[in-house]
């Protein structure tokens, strides 16, 4: 199902502790560095076991740290936006290669977090701001989505990549009516024929679905995992 | 005894007239409320008087002017100031209410009604009003149309004063002078005591040999001339002694000059900021709906860019002056207030706040700006952001609505973005409203299409929308929270209600034409009954 990673998140202040604690709740490794005692220890009050104390600073640290555990992913989730930046630069000149996340609060920072090489960078205060919108404008949607994505931990999204020779290789989008068969709503997909870019249904345009376009799915977990067993993702 | 009886029975008519007060207000409104939109057509009105009341007296001093026009100008103009007149002589404060108020004190200390004591008190307040500045323009701008008396129409003068009455600008540039009264009248005195020496000694020197200087009025005359650096020359020294003093007068006089442009500029500059908030605030309680944003940090200037580009209208409150000056430069209403300070809100008239958004980067200040905004109104909903965890309670307490935390919202992207990244950047996309995607609440309208019919039957796809679920309200729930109820993905045999509130998530042109359509269903039916 949802694949297990290695993460190393880096902080633990007002980000690190709800990031972690997702993290741990979607079933990944945490492991937890800091260069302060006092947010290690907060953490291990929360219940995280693989704690390291780090210097930024000290570059053989860091790289044995990585190559002793194997990390998948580097996540810095430092409240301070600089120590983000410098350390998706550090992971970047020592492993070329390492998956980096990184969290900043202001589009100056994700620029420059996306030119040091983070992977995917988050911006908390677009979220948060835009979120507010819904909540004054259009309570009803703001409560949907509240629904969707944090409180109901029963309705899940994901991404489904259609695998080869399954029953919707080579149909068309329009001709399945997954709401109704189903019971999972397809908001879009990436189709690989029309690059990589993800497309809303809505837009109107009817796809053929081929082997290894990614449709993004909401339903009930049971629902979705029904629909991933019908198509073969899971066994 | 009689009289002073019907006296108090007409007072209590009037108090208890409902029409009465009615038309009071009206006029009220009319006349002194600025935020009363139907002011300004009264102003522009009066302006247009005055103006042209002020063009024909000119005209007059030349040629003859028409019939109609002197009769326009001396009767319609002067009947309509007398009429203004008289208007604010009586909205200026409500007599009954004097009445009633010495009539209720002598029923409790058991005393006769005095009616001296009342006549005396309304004289009083009504001779305070005939004797303020605004009011005295106002009677004097009446008079020149008395024609007989020439000397009259200098009042026409008063006329354009009362311009003073009309327009905003005018009262503020006073507002800035008088802001600095000592100053300038410590320099008015400085200047009338160096006339006053150097106009008695060019006098004492000069009398006799001057042909120009006769009377000390002459000498009074070319003295403020010279001080001013004016100096017409057509009385000039022709003694040592004389030119020496003007010399003397003419240093004292750049001195003068330099220190009053001085007084007033820095008056102006002092007093800009505030006129300018006044501005903004003014053109903010014309607004029927808006938000207040205390604290324009990076949080609050991306909701008010999604708040401007969806042409929702807010202020802006921040103690920190870059930072309102940015906010003004963006072309966002800002002022500069401490919002934590009662004096941020006096202006302010709750009525039309749709919510008050608490957005700094400190607890504290979030917790004291939400007592604060309580205190003046008691319904106003607040959204406040919380930077640590414990200060939820706290903030709920201080009278918060509603808590957002930006780390909540980050801690759950962030778990999701490892294996699903496309379906983060999609509902990004849809919460941000990027790439035209929507996601929007259309309620079902009593007698639209959608009023009663199974989920199956409303055609979606050709819509182009997709149906996330239905927000229901159910009246009966005990908290607020539990009244609205979000249904995933509901049933296709469901039943549409009235009330109900479909989420349904596409591009914008077709949201707005599938509301469109249910809006004009229901136009329909109601055409029907």
């Amino acid at each position: 199902m949802i694949k297990k990673y290695k993460i190393l998140q880096f902080g633990f202040g007002r980000y690190g502790e709800q990031i972690a604690r997702n993290l741990a709740l979607e079933g990944h490794q945490v492991f937890i560095a800091d260069s302060s005692k006092e947010a290690l220890k907060s953490a291990s009050k929360e219940g995280f076991e693989d704690l390291f104390v780090v210097d930024l600073e000290n570059d053989a640290q860091l790289t044995d740290l990585v190559l002793d555990y194997g990390f998948d992913y580097i996540f810095c989730a430092y409240d301070d936006e600089e120590k983000n930046i410098y350390l998706t630069i550090t992971f970047k000149a020592l492993f070329r290669n390492l998956k980096i996340i990184a969290i900043c609060e202001s589009k100056e920072t994700e620029r420059k977090l996306k030119l040091a090489g983070a992977h995917y960078v988050i911006d908390t205060m677009v979220a948060a701001a835009n979120r507010l919108y819904y909540i004054l404008e259009k309570p009803a949607v703001a409560e949907a989505i509240d629904k969707i994505l944090f409180k109901d931990r029963s309705i899940i999204f994901e991404e489904i990549e259609i695998p080869k020779n399954s029953f919707l290789d080579g149909v068309n989008l329009k001709d399945t009516a997954f709401s109704k068969k189903y019971r999972v709503i397809v908001i879009g997909l990436v189709d690989k024929e029309l690059g990589n870019k993800f497309i809303f249904v809505t837009r109107g345009i009817n796809h053929k679905i081929d082997a290894g376009d990614i449709l993004v799915v909401i339903g009930k977990k049971e629902d979705v995992y029904r629909f991933k067993k019908l198509l073969g993702v899971v066994v | 005894m009689r009289i002073a009886q019907y006296i108090v029975d007409f007072a209590f008519l009037l108090d208890n007239s409902l029409r009465y007060q009615r038309i009071k207000r009206f006029f009220r409104n009319l006349l002194e409320n600025d935020d009363y939109p139907y002011k300004r057509y009264f102003d522009y009105f009066m302006i247009f008087l005055i103006l042209s009341s002020v063009v024909i007296i000119i005209e007059e001093v030349k040629t003859p002017i028409a019939k109609w026009l002197y009769f326009y100008d001396v009767y319609f103009v002067t009947a309509v100031f007398i009429i203004e007149y008289l208007l604010r002589l009586w909205v200026y404060n409500d007599v009954h209410k004097i009445i009633i108020t010495e009539y209720e004190e002598s029923l409790f200390l058991e005393r006769e009604f005095d009616i001296k004591k009342v006549c005396k008190e309304i004289l009083k307040k009504k001779l305070e009003y005939i004797f303020s500045p605004l009011a005295l323009i106002d009677l004097l701008a009446i008079l020149p149309s008395y024609r007989e008396f020439r000397i009259l129409r200098i009042f026409v003068l008063f006329r354009v004063f009362k311009l003073l009455r009309y327009s905003q600008n005018i009262t503020h540039f006073f507002q800035v002078l008088a802001a600095k009264k000592l100053e300038l009248s410590t320099l008015l005195v400085l200047v009338a005591f160096t006339i006053l020496v150097s106009g008695i000694s060019i006098y004492v020197f000069e009398e006799r040999t001057n042909p120009n200087i006769t009377t000390l009025y002459d000498a009074f005359y070319w003295a403020l001339v010279t001080i001013s650096t004016v100096g017409y020359g057509d009385i000039a020294p022709t003694t040592h002694e004389g030119r020496a003093i003007t010399m003397i007068i003419i240093l004292v006089g750049v001195g003068l000059i330099s220190f009053s442009t001085s007084i007033i500029v820095s008056a102006f500059s002092e007093k800009l900021t505030e006129i300018r908030e006044n501005r903004i605030i003014h053109s903010a309680r014309k607004l029927e709906s808006y938000y207040i944003i205390c604290g324009f940090t990076n949080m609050a200037r991306l909701l008010a860019k999604r708040l401007k580009r969806e042409g929702v209208d807010f202020l802006i409150i921040d103690y920190d002056i870059e930072a309102v000056n940015k906010a003004l430069s963006l072309g966002y209403l800002a002022i500069c207030e401490d919002a934590t300070q009662s004096e941020a809100f006096k202006q302010i008239n709750f009525n039309n706040v749709k919510a008050v958004m608490v957005l700094t980067n400190s607890d504290m200040h979030n917790i004291y700006i939400c007592l604060n905004v309580r205190s003046f109104s008691k319904e106003c909903f607040i959204i406040s952001r919380a930077v640590d965890y414990n200060s939820h309670k706290k903030l709920k307490l201080a009278g918060a609505n509603y808590i957002i935390s930006p780390y909540v919202t980050a801690g759950f992207f962030a778990a999701k973005v490892i294996n699903e990244p496309i379906a983060i950047e999609a509902i990004n996309d849809i919460l941000i409203a990027r790439k035209n995607a929507l996601c929007e609440q259309v309620e079902v309208i009593r007698g639209s299409f959608l009023d009663g019919i199974k989920i199956k039957d409303v055609n979606f796809d050709k819509f182009k929308l997709i149906l996330l679920g239905i927000v229901r309200i159910n009246a009966d729930a005990p908290t607020e929270e539990l009244r609205r109820k979000f249904y995933f993905n509901p049933d296709e045999q469901e039943e549409l209600r009235v009330g109900d509130i479909l989420i349904v998530m596409g591009y914008s042109i077709s949201i707005a034409h599938f509301k469109s359509q249910v809006v004009e269903s229901s136009l329909h039916y109601d055409k029907k009954i």
